[in-house]
């Protein structure tokens, strides 16, 4: 079976020095900040881009990554140690970004319509906007990132957090399925779709690169 | 049956059994363009992780601080005050109550005799001293012998030369 090349985020991505996990939260849990502090330097750099994969704003990753950085050690009382300590913040960090999401939705008046630009695409159909873009014109690092960030900002924060956990987290079905609170049917649903509107938005820039 | 959808996804993902897959291939003749569109779609996959878009988090021991500081702003975690509740926390009220509940059987099971658990101790008899009565003659007691295997209680009166024929037990 094919897996994402990232790993699944239940390990601290760099080599980590001194106390591990678990006893930095039992210090935690204990009223220690300093213990904390340490938590947040070891993930701070992991939230924050999991964070702006989301909502592809630099001033809007920082704050919500402050809010669940907060939010968890208001809750770190009730971590019992059942998963990683990432595992854990991750689902914290998610809950808040979409939360976000949702009410910048409502506040905006912003209906992210993942049918817009698929009613005519049937399952197995070809996805690319004809014309957009010279094949042979070569883009940029920087126009590609560009890019991608447009077309996963056009995707309603359901169907942005399932692609983003698979695609960029790397995590499995069943665990965008926790994280998200659905069955494993609806994350494979809400991938179908989140690829094919990215795939038509997009498909111009990974035909040429 | 998985709808279309979920199925596509999961052949994208490599994520059918052989069984699946199978039963799965027979769809796809009606979907010409499925294998092009797999294609793309693991492409679209290979550039999001090839182009990651978030920036280096900026003064990152500025976040550190920032976010301290609104800790201590904060009030102290609920968890800390449920740990100051007193002594009698849950769970110690919890082991004391069964504590007392094997303490009480422990001392039924050692005290109170049971009406069928002697019944094979036939030299078993149950003594007593009748401790208040009001007998004529202060050197006459009064003791009780119940007797199990027979079922029968025996009053002694020590002391007692004779009853008289108007005190006869009836």
């Amino acid at each position: 079976m094919a897996t994402p090349s990232n790993p699944v985020p239940t390990e601290a991505p760099d080599a980590i020095t001194g106390p591990d996990d678990l006893e930095l939260v039992a210090r935690a849990q204990s009223g220690d900040t300093s213990a904390f502090n340490e938590l947040v330097t070891r993930y701070r750099t992991r939230a924050f881009s999991m964070i702006y994969n989301m909502v592809r704003n630099e001033q809007d990753s920082w704050d919500l990554a402050q809010d669940g950085f907060l939010k968890a050690w208001k809750s770190i009382g009730k971590f019992r140690g059942q998963s990683s300590f990432y595992t854990w913040l991750y689902r914290i960090l998610m809950n808040v970004t979409i939360d976000w999401l949702r009410k910048k939705q409502i506040a905006g008046g912003t209906e992210f319509d993942d049918q817009i630009g698929l009613n005519n695409i049937a399952p197995g159909a070809a996805t690319a906007p004809k014309g957009e873009m010279e094949p042979a014109a070569k883009i940029s690092d920087s126009e590609i990132r560009q890019r991608i960030d447009e077309a996963i900002s056009k995707l309603s924060p359901e169907h942005r957090t399932a692609i983003v956990m698979r695609e960029i987290d790397g995590l499995e079905y069943t665990e965008i399925a926790e994280q998200m609170e659905c069955s494993i049917g609806t994350v494979m649903s809400r991938l179908f779709y989140a690829r094919k509107k990215l795939q038509a938005l997009l498909k111009d820039v990974y035909e040429t690169i | 049956m998985k709808p279309f959808e979920e199925q596509f996804t999961a052949w994208v993902d490599g994520e059918l059994s052989d069984a699946e897959l199978a039963e799965f291939e027979k769809q796809l003749a009606a979907h010409p363009d499925a294998m092009a569109e797999k294609n793309g779609a693991q492409r679209l996959g290979e550039l999001l992780r090839a182009h990651p878009t978030a920036p280096r988090l900026t003064n990152p021991d500025f976040f550190n601080h920032q976010l301290m500081q609104r800790i201590a702003a904060e009030e102290p975690r609920p968890v800390e005050k449920e740990r100051s509740v007193g002594f009698w926390s849950l769970s110690r009220l919890v082991w004391a109550g069964a504590f007392c509940l094997v303490s009480a059987f422990g001392l039924y099971e050692a005290m109170i005799p049971k009406p069928g658990s002697h019944g094979t101790d036939t030299d078993s008899k149950y003594f007593a001293q009748v401790v208040e009565s009001w007998p004529s003659d202060p050197s006459i007691s009064a003791t009780t012998v119940y007797n199990p295997d027979d079922n029968v209680t025996v009053v002694w009166l020590d002391g007692l030369d004779y009853i008289p024929a108007s005190a006869t037990l009836q």
